[in-house]
């Protein structure tokens, strides 16, 4: 019986220490499949969210992994992912690419690599119109709302240290918090703001104020040390911006007239 | 992709400060909830014993209702419940003030006072009646019955359960951060969200509350050995 139990033991260990090493190269495994894996939020309008009528995961997110596959001439295999389950994922090899409104930070580089920037916004404040709130400035004293598993919560917090910040679970929960007047604003990246702004039954109730308090640069989320994959996905960024597939991608979901409108302001990084 | 192992980022420096300040909020609300949770438990079971019917119901019901409802949702229906039951005054009163943590102390102590006032009262059934009938019949009233000869016996009997209750209460407290109180799982999660270290950050946190527990369960039971002289079960 007790060596049952140790030889069970011994061949679990063996395979949590098999597993990370079982991918040779990402792109070799990828082609032989004919699918790319891709981990996406399935909740975060513009980006990846499902669709009422299809009930497919549709978004700018979403069609950028198209434009990806495509070029990697594979089908697309999307995969739901949250801010917190994106990493396991992505380090267990259960998806191959996190394509997940995912910040580039330093400190993430230990687990994962990053792509080039595919997006660039920043973080900003909604707050109710006329409720005193036009600033980071004007916070001081008050509470602001932000969501785990985020590093908004920090950023406002250098940015003005004289203010209390409640993290929630979830948007809709953060957002609920500010309609009830338990927080007098909530902060994350402006291109979420405008999705949940424009969430609510009255748009117009809302504003989004203040300069950038943070750059949040996204980057795509590739498995440590496959440089292969990575270079490979790199190129493709930055030929679907050079022969502007990537524009038409982002004027669909961000462009002038859409619901989430957020003029293209940044230009991303181009290898001469 | 191999996981790299590293304690010593969670563990230290910026990193390190907000587990402390985590596990100090903890201790903070654990401790005002146990105390207020053995003070709601006991009233709450000695009204059931009473003789005054309406008594009676009430903290049957009360032990029924809160027993049997998550604590998640009870957590939610103080704090974002309330706005629609009080009036906007009391509100912004409120609001201006530390709400997340009083909305976290009262779903704790109203869960937990429930089953508290269980086991109180079986510990008071565990007393012989006449004691009871004795004490009223030397003159003592209801109350001082209960208090100076009912209630210390059976604290005494109940100890075991009573520290369970305890420990379910400071394992519970991990579900206020949902409301953004930054208890030590929070602290655990934001750690997690901006170094992705999660083993590491949940390994230290689930380490703390292993301390807390056996530390709790220790003090009580030497209490009870030392102080009241019972010998453990």
């Amino acid at each position: 019986m007790r060596k049952t139990a140790w030889i069970s033991t011994l061949v679990c260990l063996a395979v949590l220490c098999a597993a990370p090493f079982a991918t040779a190269g990402k792109l070799d495994d990828i082609k032989a499949r004919g699918a790319l894996v891709a981990g996406v939020k399935d909740s975060q309008p513009p980006f990846g969210y499902v669709d009422e009528k299809t009930n497919q995961i549709v978004g700018f997110e979403i069609d950028l992994m198209e434009a990806l596959a495509k070029r990697l001439g594979v089908k697309l295999e999307l995969k739901p992912v949250t801010s917190s389950t994106r990493i396991p994922m992505l380090g267990q090899g259960a998806v191959d690419i996190v394509a997940a409104t995912m910040t580039h930070k330093k400190e993430r580089e230990d687990q994962v690599d990053f792509s080039i920037t595919y997006f660039m916004t920043g973080q900003k404040l909604l707050v109710k119109k006329g409720g005193g709130v036009n600033s980071v400035a004007d916070l001081a004293g008050k509470k602001v709302a932000s969501v785990k598993g985020s590093t908004s919560e920090q950023n406002v917090k250098k940015a003005q240290p004289d203010c209390t910040v409640i993290s929630f679970e979830t948007y809709p929960e953060a957002f609920l918090a500010l309609k009830q007047g338990k927080v007098q604003a909530m902060t994350t990246d402006e291109s979420i703001l405008v999705g949940i702004k424009n969430s609510d039954d009255n748009p117009d109730a809302w504003e989004i104020v203040g300069d950038y308090i943070s750059p949040e640069p996204y980057g795509l989320g590739l498995p440590e040390n496959d440089s292969d994959f990575r270079d490979f996905v790199n190129m493709a960024l930055m030929n679907m911006w050079e022969t502007g597939e990537y524009q038409k991608i982002y004027e669909k979901w961000f462009g002038k007239g859409k619901k989430d409108y957020l003029p293209l302001t940044w230009k991303m990084e181009l290898w001469p | 992709m191999a996981y790299q192992f590293d304690f010593g980022q969670v563990v230290s420096g910026e990193y390190g400060q907000w587990l402390v300040s985590g596990l100090v909020t903890t201790l903070h609300i654990s401790a005002i909830s146990i105390v207020l949770s053995l003070a709601l438990g006991t009233a709450i079971a000695v009204l059931r014993l009473s003789k005054v019917r309406p008594l009676v119901w009430f903290s049957a019901s009360y032990t029924e209702f809160f027993r049997n409802t998550p604590l998640l949702v009870q957590i939610f229906f103080w704090y974002f419940g309330s706005y629609n039951v009080l009036p906007n005054v009391v509100n912004e009163w409120l609001y201006k003030r530390d709400f997340e943590f009083a909305c976290g102390v009262i779903a704790l102590t109203v869960y937990t006072s429930a089953f508290i006032a269980e086991e109180i009262r079986s510990g008071i059934f565990s007393i012989p009646k006449n004691q009871l009938e004795a004490s009223r019949a030397c003159g003592l009233s209801f109350t001082q019955a209960m208090a100076y000869v009912i209630l210390p016996q059976a604290f005494r009997v109940i100890i075991p359960p009573l520290i369970s209750q305890f420990l379910n209460l400071i394992k519970n407290s991990s579900l206020v951060m949902t409301i953004g109180v930054m208890d030590l799982t929070y602290m655990a999660r934001q750690i997690e969200a901006h170094t992705f270290h999660g083993f590491e950050a949940f390994t230290v946190s689930t380490a703390m509350y292993l301390c807390i527990s056996l530390l709790v369960s220790l003090g009580v039971n030497l209490y009870n050995r030392r102080v009241l002289r019972v010998r453990s079960h």
